[in-house]
This record gives structure tokens, C-alpha cells and sequence, in this order.
């Protein structure tokens, strides 16, 4: 029954009576609840459907009615009485219900709980929908929990947590987990749905109740299986097996667990099976990484960088045991004795090494640098241990160029100096490696040997970025020399028409003087019929250059002399400047006495030895003959021209036997050139750095000048000192009058 | 045409309706209709193929053309509050909210109402609600309305002088009030904003002790802080920081000699520059002061004062301060209703006033309002006597005025839930301004 009433209300104004009466009407009001157990009527309905819902007998219930019941107890202040009494019923029911699950046997527990569960949030939703009142306009005047959230907050505490459920619940899970980890098949979707329910349930239930002691359980599950693995594996099956099991981690948190636990599994994974054996795994014999690398197993790499990276320190450890085995084979490798005996060898060793590192780094550890500086910094170690090293490369360099590089195309080229500059960049001696470089490069020139001007010039162009003009501006003097001379020999031919017949021609190279490696010139008695050329060309050389000075490098020459031999055979033949003023001899005698011939030359005698053990030794190449028959040249031995020579070719080269290596005064004598070079330069540093500190206690200008020049080479602190004293002897410094430690710059 | 499958019959009250599944999805699933209409209730069909429902049909008629239009359109004959009720009933409340509002504008305002207060005093503050109702202190009270303009229960700090008022959501409001001499009262309250229950009070300690203090004006951020200027008995005046969630104090700033925080009229978090407004005022302090404080350094990294500004005869002093962020400055303005920017870009702060000056000494009501600022939107606020000045573009110019001759002076206003309230200081009348909807698609 409802009314409208008409009602006048006074407005009970404290502030004058200025105010005017208000009359209004009030609105449709609901009628005065006069039953005194209206109330509890009403919840009784209400309590009623909640069982019925719970029941599944919801069909019989009128919505409409429910819902106006719950409206009209909360509109008339019964809205605690509501909810105490939705706590009250649902408590109750949920206790009923945990113990059913409770009396749930085996494997049916699980399922058991499921249905229960899908039950009761189905129920929940529906209970909501009739409360929905109390929910929007009650429950947050009152700051109590939402009807929702407090269903699962029952669900929580009566069944989840309940004396018999919780710990049931919790070795349930674990046992699944773990047959599933001993390779049984479980039904992941019951599952899924229980452990969402921890997750509907909040993340604190989710935390508390499975993830933490799942961890725990997990973490013991692989503490042992590690120490079984590591007790019978090798470091490479240990490896997979962690990364099978890491793996399946992750697979099963997606399946059935909240995503944010894939990390904190992973971190026990990885803390028991990676961690905790790292050091072990690293160093296992015959499987560990010495022996992973050794054999190339890129696969195996691979995988211990993956699983290591997850590791705070476990790519330093790979990297220390990668460093040090490259430094302990290099170290082999560089003084080894055998390998020292071919130079194209050893340095075709350490770029195989080299290779062989880089393709492990690309392939199996990601082209991490970190890793790549650990290999540089390795053979830098190493190639420095060896004092020959600059020279072997410069031979690798010149081995290449002379024949090494015919026919490879211009890519592959640019491939072999590239990686030959890689070796130059660990070189601490630089300077000894541009010593050599010039030597082999003229000794390429001259002879003419060079394979290709290109790869020639693009070497000094990346010798030229690498360490700057200076290092290169004397090579590239070398080049120009080269070119101006064929210019010169135009001009020469041209001023002067020799008569074609039987004067030779002839070919000068005109080098700078500084430019070129000067060796001390042993000059010899040149045939009459060159020396007339020579002098000619002397002369045509010095009128169009003034004021220069020019000395025959006859050491450094070659001839082609065209011989006819006993039976007629013509051949041409290809030898060195002393070879043939030696041949030249037999123009006029048959035989003649290695004195005679010394005496006719004067080569000096190393050299003279040299080239008739060429000329007279070599098979196939025998233009003399010699008493008695020999390897080795005498001083007492007698030479004859070989009259039955024959070759198959027109043109017969002949070599000389040279000591491609250095010999050991020749050693010696570059090592000595090479510290007297570096006075100058290690002076120069130190008028550099004075000239803008004007006072500096010794070990700082030790310490910047081997800055300065570290990029060339690493000065000895003894050399500087001795450096710093001559510079005070020439007044270019002083010693502080105080404190003699310090040096004064005196301008 | 067949029969539809997804017709649907209402008997409302006794009057039938007639509508479609599609129109009462429009209730959304959190909704009497979402409810009913879910699969897990199989609902029975009474024999006539009807859904009975035991409320006033003239609402639901109202209540299903919102559901069909999206738009309300309430006939004179049913009251406001009944088709509130109604909404309410089936779950639509927030349909009609929207539906009855427009997006704030400044410059189409509507008075929509105003509602009478009982307070003896003079209004202190107002403080617009997220969801569009307010809150308004007057001496040691706080009245509190709904949306609706539905009166809740009031609130009150031990009866203490209130200070200034907040919401920190449609829910909660803090109250900060005066302490009274020689007890432990006052401080700063959390209020429940339907019952008015007391839900959890304020303390400030120092050096482990629990002091009783003094809170003035209040601010929030939006990661949770709570800011109100502090007094208490001996050195702790300044800026405490309280967290919203757990209510514990975090952070105090400490007042240096000779700058004023402890006593400020305006606190304005900034977001962007993750800094505090604090700007204390003529008349509460002989001298204006403005600064920005970073918390995380403990810094004042702004200031500017009047001290020492020469006296001129058209004494101009800054009333209120608003930092303006976008345009890095502060927005001041003096009594007569001049407005001042200062930048914040530059150290040394000067005020450069609009030369919008209005001669209006001789005009000033007998009961003068100190103006007050506030920032919306882009649109820029300012009330000085009974009306209120709308100000837009990057020169600030006057594009409206809001004005209303009842009530006297305004003393305060406040903008929030797309709606302006204002406070008059006679008689209490708060005045309710909405921008209405535009039916122009």
C-alpha cells in the first residue's frame, strides 16, 4: 500500500527569520513497514534462494522478487542485517562444502575441489546480482568488502585454508609437479583451474599457498638431480639436461601457473643446476669448456653461454677460462722452436687460431664484445711474447704478396690484409714490424716481384689509417722512387739511342737516399761492358739533376743474360747483379778458381758464396760446374762453365739462396737499428711533453712518453732515462736545483 | 515481420512496456536488466510472457528511453530525486550522471541550482567531489552533499575551526583543523563521505614523538601524498606529507628562518615538475610569499616575495597563486581583481600585471571576498564579489562572467565532476553551475 502525503516542513534556520516558510511536496514514499518481523521475513526468503542457488534450484526463484527484497532491507536500515546475514549463510555452506571435498578420496580431491569451486562462482555471481543493491550503495557507505570479494574471502578461509584442505591442497599440487617432472602425464587443465583459483583467490593466496613452497620443493628437487647429473655426466650432457629441464620450467608455468612466476622458477633452476656447479662444469676434464672449444662444439658452446648468461658471474667465468686458454696455446704456439723455423707458418698458425676463436664467438656466444676484447687482449699477450713476431708478419705480408695472392680474387685479397692488419694492431712493436715491412717491400720492388700494385698500395693505406702519414710517408717514397725511375729510363733512352747489338740494356732504379732501407754497399767490379752504360746514364742523370749524388746499389740488382751453351741450346738467363758479373767472367775462361773470381769481383765473400752455390749447386739450374762436387762453397775450389747444361725452358731463373729469415747477426743488427731509430723519437716525446709541463718529476714523463708512443712501441723506462740524461747534457733540460727528481724545460 | 526473438514485456507497476533484449544490453551486465537477463538465472516467463516489476512505471518509461537514446528527458511531473531513486534501484545511476552533464565548459556554464545552508558563520571553503558533489566547511563544520545535492551527514574534527577541506575520492574527505590550546585535538582527519564516520586521523611526529598540531591548506598528488601546511607547538611548522594508503606520515619540509610554510593559504602539487605551490597571503601574513619546494631534495628551487617591493599608492597584493604548468608561470591576482603572471623559468620572480586593471575602489560591497583562482580545463578562473570571471587563450582574455544576485559575495568556489560550485558568503548558498549536454551530434 503506498501513500502520498502532503507534509509541511519548518527549515529550522539558525539565521534570522529572513527565510521563508517552504512548503513541498514530498515524493512517493514506500509504505511504513508496520510488521515488526518484517525483517526477518524477508531475510528468511533471502537466505531461502541463497541455498537453493547453491542447490541448483534456481529456476524455481523469481528474480524480480529477490531482488526487490534485498532492495527494500537495505532501504529500510537492514542493510548489516543483510550482510551478516549473507556472511552467516555463505560460512556455513562453504564449510558443508569443504567437507565434502575433504571426504573427496585420491585423485578425486582435485576434482572435486574444481566443481566445487565452479559451483560456488557461479553461485557467488547470482547472489550478487540479487544483492546488487546492498553492493552499489551500502557496502562502500560502509567501507565493507564486496559481495564478490568476500565469496572468495569465505572461500578462502573456510575451504582453502581449512585444517584438513590446506596442507592436502599443497602436497597434492607438489606430488603433481613432480610426476610431472619424473616424466608422468597429469591432466594440466584441472591443473590450470586450481591454481587459477589461487590466483582468482588474490596474489597473496596464490604466493602464500603455492608459489613459496613450490619454490622450496623445487629448489630441493633440483639440488638433487644436479648432484646426480653432475656425479655421471660430462659437461656437455649436464648441459643439455639443465636446458631440457629450464625449459620445461618455463612450459609448465604457461600452462598452468600466473606468469610471474616463470622468473622466480627459472632463478631456482638456474641457482641449483647452473650456479651452484658452474665453476665444476667450467672446468670438468676431457668435457669442459678447454675441450669444448678446442673441438669446436659450437652446439655445446652455445648452450653454456645461454644458460651461463642467466648467471650474475657466469660469463666472466667462461671468459677468464676462454682468456687464459688462448693465452696458455698462444703462448705455446709463439715459442714453440719448430714453428719459429717458417715464418709464414707461425703467423698462419695464430691467424687460423685467430679465426677459430672468432667463428666460436660469432657462433656460439653471440658476437658478444665483451668476449671479443677478452680474445684481443689474449693475443696481444702473446704475439708480444715473441720479439720475432713484427718480422714474421712483414714475411707472412711479403710471402703473400709475392705469390701467395696470384690469382685470388681482389675480395679475398683485401680478406688476407685485413687480417694481417688485425695481427699489426696487437703488435706492441711497431716499429720494428715498419723496419722489416720497408726491407721486404724493397727487396719486392726491386726485383720486381710484387704480385699486385694494387694490394700493394691498399696494405699502405691501412698501415696509413691505422698509425698515421708518418709511419708510411718512407713507404710511400718507395713507390714514387719506383715510378720516377721508369720516367728517367724514358728520358735516358730517348737522349741516348744506344746501338741495339751487344750492348746490354739497362734498367736503373734511382732511390732516395733515407727512403729506402740502405744496407751498407758492397759494391763490385762490374764488366767492363756495363759499366760503360753506367757511366753513360751517370752522366745523363747528374745534367738533368744537379746536385746529386748517385751510388750503385749493385746488390740489389738483376740481369738477363742470353748464353748459348756447348750443344747450341740458347736459354736466357735470369740472376742477380754479383751472379752475373760472375757468369761474364766465363766469357773469356772455362774455369776458373773461386779466388780468381773473388779477385775479379770483389763481392764480398758471404755473397760470393751465396751466389755460386746458386749457380753451381742448384739442380737443373747448374750453369758452372764444380771441383770437386759439393753443397757447400770452398775456398779452394775450382768452377767450370757447364757446357752440357740443358733446361726444358727458354728462360731459366736463377735464385739466389737467401736466408729468407734473418740470421742471427742480420737479427741483430735490425734490433740495433731499430733502438737507434727510437732515440730520436723517444727525445722528440719528451721535448713534446716538457715544452708544455715545464717541470715534471720523472716517473710522470716516463709515464706520458710511454703514452705517447705506445701506439708505435713500448720504451723501455732504462732507454728514456738514458734519453732524459742526454737531453741535460745538451741543455735542452735541467734538474731542479731543490728537488732533483724534478726536470726543468729550459726554452 | 514475424515475431522477434529478442522482444521483451515489462509490466511495470501495472503499465506494460514493450522493448528489446539489444536496448536492455545497454544497461551493461552491472545492472538490474544485466542481471536478470544473465544466463544463470533461467528466468520463468509468467504465462501472460511478461516480466513483472514492482516499481513506478512513469520512472521506468523515463529510465527505458534513456536506455534506448542514450538522453533524459525527465517530465515535469516526475520529480528529480524520484527518478533518482529509481536509477538507482535498477543500476542506471551512472547512466543518468552521464546523461544529465555535459563536458565542462567556463563559458557555457547554466545555473543549475542552489541549495540553502543552515550555517551560522561565514563559509570557509567549498570542494567540488570527483563524481560531482561537494563539500563545504563552515567554521567547525563540514556539510556534505551528494551529486544529487543529497545532504549526508556532516562532519566535524572535535568542533575545531576547519581549516580546509579535500577529497581524496568520491568516498573520502580530510579535514584539517585548528588545535585547541592544551589538548590534543584538531590536526588533520579522514571522513567517511556517505556516514561521516571518522575513519582514521592524522598524526605529525618529530623526533619519534607524536605532536598535536595545527593543518591548514591541503593538496594531493596522484601517487598517493597527502600535503597540508603544519603548525605545531615549537618547531614543527611546515609542509608534512602523509601517505594516502596507509595514512602514515612520510615526509615533513621543514620551514627556514624567515620564509612562512607552516602558515600558507594555497598548497598546488605539480605534477610535471614533481614540485609543491606553497604561497602564503595577505591578510594572514603582512608580506605575500610564493614557493615551490622539491621534496626529493629537500630544496625550495623557486621562490619570489613581496618584502621590500615598493608600497605604491595603488597598492596592488597578491590574493591568490596558481602555477599554471603548461605555460611554466604562476597566475597571482591582486583585490581588485587584476590578474599577475610570473615565470617560473626564470629565478628571479617578478609579477607582471595585466593592465586589465578595473577601477573598482569605489565600488568594493561592504562585505569585501578576497578573489580566488582556479585552472580548468585550459580555462582559467577567478571570482571577485558576487561574480565569477572566466578567462581564456595564451592572452588570457575575459571571455564570460558568471554572475548571481542572490546571496552576496562569493568566498569561495570550486570546480570538479564537470560541475562549478559556489559559495556565497551570505546565508550559505552554495550555487551549482553545468555545462548542459549538446544534443548537436
Amino acid at each position: 500500500m503506498t501513500c502520498s502525503r502532503v507534509c509541511g516542513s519548518v527549515c529550522k534556520s539558525k539565521m534570522s527569520g529572513q527565510k521563508k516558510r517552504n512548503f513541498r511536496i514530498e515524493a512517493f514514499k514506500h509504505r511504513v513497514v508496520v510488521d515488526p518481523k518484517y525483517a526477518d521475513k524477508t531475510w528468511e526468503a533471502l537466505e531461502h534462494a541463497i541455498q537453493e542457488i547453491y542447490n541448483h534450484n534456481a529456476s524455481g526463484l523469481s528474480f524480480e522478487e529477490l531482488y526487490r527484497n534485498a532492495y527494500n532491507m537495505v532501504l529500510h536500515k537492514f542493510g548489516e542485517k543483510l550482510y551478516s546475514g549473507l556472511v552467516t549463510t555463505m560460512t556455513a555452506h562453504l564449510k558443508e562444502t569443504a567437507k565434502h571435498i575433504e571426504a573427496s578420496q585420491g585423485d578425486w580431491f582435485l576434482e572435486e575441489m574444481n566443481r566445487k569451486w565452479a559451483d560456488h562462482n557461479k553461485a557467488l555471481q547470482m547472489i550478487r546480482d540479487i544483492l546488487m543493491y546492498m553492493d552499489r550503495t551500502f557496502i562502500p557507505s560502509t567501507n565493507k568488502t564486496p559481495v564478490h570479494e568476500l565469496g572468495l574471502n569465505l572461500w578462502r578461509d573456510n575451504v582453502i585454508r581449512s585444517l584438513k584442505i590446506h596442507t592436502r591442497l599443497l602436497t597434492t599440487l607438489l606430488e603433481l609437479v613432480h610426476k610431472e617432472r619424473t616424466a608422468e602425464v597429469i591432466d594440466r587443465g584441472l591443473m590450470r583451474n586450481i591454481i587459477k583459483m589461487l590466483m582468482d583467490l588474490g596474489s597473496k593466496v596464490y604466493q602464500e599457498d603455492f608459489e613459496k613452497p613450490f619454490l622450496t620443493a623445487s629448489a630441493n628437487f633440483y639440488s638433487v638431480e644436479s648432484q646426480q647429473f653432475i656425479e655421471c655426466c660430462d659437461c656437455g650432457d649436464y648441459l643439455k639436461k639443465a636446458e631440457k629441464r629450464l625449459n620445461e620450467e618455463i612450459d609448465r608455468v604457461s600452462h598452468y601457473m600466473d606468469s610471474k612466476s616463470e622468473s622466480k622458477i627459472t632463478n631456482v633452476v638456474e641457482k641449483e643446476m647452473i650456479a651452484n656447479h658452474m665453476t665444476r662444469l667450467v672446468h670438468m676434464e676431457n668435457s669442459g669448456l678447454v675441450k669444448m672449444i678446442m673441438d669446436d662444439k659450437y652446439d655445446d658452446l652455445r648452450r653454456m653461454y645461454n644458460l651461463f648468461r642467466r648467471i650474475s658471474n657466469g660469463l666472466s667465468t667462461i671468459r677468464d677460462v676462454m682468456t687464459s686458454h688462448i693465452r696458455e696455446t698462444g703462448k705455446q704456439l709463439v715459442t714453440d722452436p719448430e714453428r719459429l723455423k717458417d715464418p709464414v707458418d707461425f703467423v698462419q698458425q695464430l691467424l687460423n687460431e685467430k679465426d677459430k676463436h672468432d667463428k666460436i664467438i660469432n657462433l656460439a656466444f653471440n658476437t658478444d664484445k665483451a668476449f671479443q676484447n677478452a680474445l684481443n687482449s689474449s693475443f696481444e699477450y702473446f704475439i708480444n711474447l715473441n720479439p720475432r713476431s713484427p718480422e714474421f708478419i712483414s714475411l707472412f705480408v711479403d710471402d703473400k704478396l709475392r705469390k701467395g695472392l696470384k690469382g685470388v680474387s681482389e675480395e679475398d685479397v683485401e680478406n688476407v690484409l685485413d687480417k694481417v692488419m688485425m695481427l699489426f694492431r696487437y703488435l706492441q712493436e711497431k716499429d720494428v714490424f715498419e723496419k722489416y715491412y720497408k726491407q721486404h717491400l724493397a727487396k719486392r720492388l726491386l726485383s720486381g716481384k710484387t704480385v699486385s700494385d694494387d694490394a700493394e698500395r691498399s696494405l699502405i693505406v691501412k698501415l696509413k689509417t691505422e698509425c698515421g702519414y708518418q709511419f708510411t710517408s718512407k713507404l710511400e717514397g718507395m713507390f714514387t722512387d719506383m715510378k720516377t725511375s721508369q720516367d728517367t729510363m724514358q728520358g735516358f733512352y730517348t737522349n741516348y739511342v744506344v746501338d741495339s747489338g751487344d750492348c746490354p740494356m739497362l734498367a736503373v732504379q734511382v732511390l732516395t737516399t733515407g727512403s729506402w732501407p740502405t744496407q751498407p754497399s758492397a759494391t763490385c767490379n762490374l764488366p767492363a761492358e756495363i759499366r760503360g752504360v753506367c757511366e753513360k746514364f751517370r752522366s745523363y742523370y747528374l745534367g738533368t739533376h744537379t746536385g746529386r749524388r748517385l751510388s750503385w746499389q749493385t746488390n740489389m740488382g738483376t740481369a738477363d743474360l742470353k748464353a748459348t751453351f756447348g750443344r747450341g741450346q740458347k736459354h736466357e738467363l735470369n740472376v742477380s747483379t754479383y751472379q752475373m758479373c760472375v757468369l761474364m767472367l766465363f766469357n773469356n775462361a772455362d774455369r776458373l778458381s773461386y779466388k780468381e773470381i773473388e779477385q775479379a769481383t770483389e763481392i764480398p765473400s758471404s755473397e760470393l758464396k751465396r751466389c755460386l752455390q746458386s749457380l753451381a749447386c742448384v739442380k737443373g739450374k747448374n750453369v758452372l760446374r764444380k771441383e770437386p762436387m759439393s753443397k757447400d762453397i770452398g775456398e779452394e775450389d775450382t768452377f767450370f762453365f757447364n757446357d752440357k747444361f740443358s733446361s726444358k725452358f727458354y728462360k731459366v731463373k736463377i735464385g739466389t739462396v737467401v736466408a729468407q729469415k734473418e740470421s742471427e747477426p742480420e737479427k741483430q743488427e735490425t734490433r740495433q737499428r731499430v733502438e737507434e731509430d727510437r732515440k730520436p723519437q723517444v727525445e722528440a716525446a719528451i721535448v713534446r711533453i716538457m715544452k708544455s709541463r715545464r717541470v715534471l718529476d720523472h716517473n710522470n714523463i716516463v709515464a706520458e712518453v710511454t703514452k705517447q708512443l705506445q701506439s708505435r712501441f713500448l720504451p723501455n723506462p732504462v732507454v728514456i732515462k738514458k734519453r732524459i740524461e742526454s737531453l741535460i747534457e745538451r741543455e735542452f733540460l735541467e734538474r731542479d736545483k731543490v728537488d732533483r727528481k724534478l726536470y726543468r724545460y729550459l726554452a | 515481420m514475424g515475431t522477434q526473438r529478442d522482444r521483451v514485456r515489462f509490466n511495470v507497476g501495472g503499465k506494460l512496456f514493450e522493448t528489446t533484449a539489444t536496448t536492455l544490453a545497454n544497461a551493461g551486465r552491472n545492472s538490474l536488466f544485466g542481471a536478470m537477463f544473465d544466463e544463470n538465472w533461467n528466468l520463468r516467463v509468467a504465462e501472460t510472457g511478461e516480466y513483472f516489476i514492482d516499481r513506478n512505471p512513469k520512472c521506468f518509461s523515463v529510465l527505458l528511453d534513456l536506455l534506448r537514446t542514450g538522453e533524459l528527458h525527465i517530465p515535469a511531473n516526475v520529480p528529480e530525486k524520484l527518478l533518482y531513486r529509481e536509477a538507482q534501484y535498477y543500476g542506471l545511476i551512472d547512466h543518468v550522471q552521464a546523461a544529465k552533464r555535459g563536458e565542462f565548459d567556463g563559458n557555457r556554464l547554466r545555473l543549475a541550482g542552489s541549495t540553502t545552508g543552515r550555517a551560522p558563520g561565514d563559509g570557509t571553503a567549498i570542494r567540488a567531489s570527483p563524481d560531482g558533489g561537494c563539500c563545504v566547511a563552515h567554521g567547525s563544520m563540514v556539510h556534505v552533499y551528494d551529486w544529487m545535492l543529497e545532504e549526508h551527514p556532516s562532519i566535524n574534527l572535535d568542533y575545531q575551526r576547519v581549516n580546509d577541506i579535500g577529497w581524496i575520492d568520491s568516498e573520502n574527505i580530510v579535514i584539517t583543523a585548528c588545535e585547541r590550546l592544551g589538548r590534543v585535538d584538531g590536526g588533520m582527519g579522514l571522513f567517511s563521505s556517505s556516514n561521516g564516520d571518522l575513519r582514521y586521523k592524522f598524526d605529525v611526529s618529530h623526533e619519534g614523538q607524536t605532536k598535536s598540531f595545527t593543518a591548514g591548506a591541503l593538496s594531493f598528488s596522484n601517487d598517493d601524498k597527502i600535503f597540508a601546511s603544519c603548525k605545531g607547538r615549537t618547531h614543527e611548522y611546515g609542509i608534512g606529507v602523509w601517505d594516502q594508503i596507509t595514512g602514515k606520515q612520510v615526509d615533513f619540509f621543514y620551514e627556514s628562518p624567515g620564509w612562512s610554510l607552516g602558515d600558507a593559504d594555497r598548497l598546488q602539487w605539480l605534477n610535471g615538475t614533481n614540485c609543491l605551490l606553497v604561497a602564503t597571503l595577505f591578510p594572514r601574513k603582512d608580506n605575500c610569499s610564493i614557493s615551490l619546494l622539491d621534496f626529493r631534495e629537500k630544496r625550495m628551487v623557486w621562490s619570489w616575495s613581496d618584502i621590500g617591493a615598493p608600497v605604491t599608492v595603488d597598492e596592488k597584493r597578491v590574493r591568490d597563486a596558481i602555477a599554471m604548468e603548461d605555460t611554466s608561470s604562476i597566475c597571482v591576482v591582486n583585490e581588485y581583481e587584476d590578474l599577475g603572471f610570473m615565470d617560473l623559468r626564470s629565478s628571479i620572480g617578478s609579477v607582471r600585471w595585466s593592465s586589465r586593471s578595473r577601477l573598482m575602489k569605489g565600488k568594493m560591497s561592504d562585505e569585501p571576498c578576497y578573489p580566488k583562482l582556479a585552472l580548468h580545463g585550459g580555462q582559467l578562473f577567478s571570482s571577485m564579489n558576487d561574480s565569477i570571471s572566466v578567462f581564456c587563450g595564451p592572452d588570457w582574455v575575459l571571455t564570460s562572467r558568471l554572475r548571481r544576485s542572490y546571496g552576496g559575495s562569493i568566498c569561495d568556489f570550486s570546480i570538479g565532476g564537470e560541475r562549478l560550485f559556489a559559495l556565497h558568503s551570505e546565508e550559505n548558498v552554495f550555487d551549482t553551475w553545468e555545462t548542459p549536454i549538446s544534443l548537436v551530434a
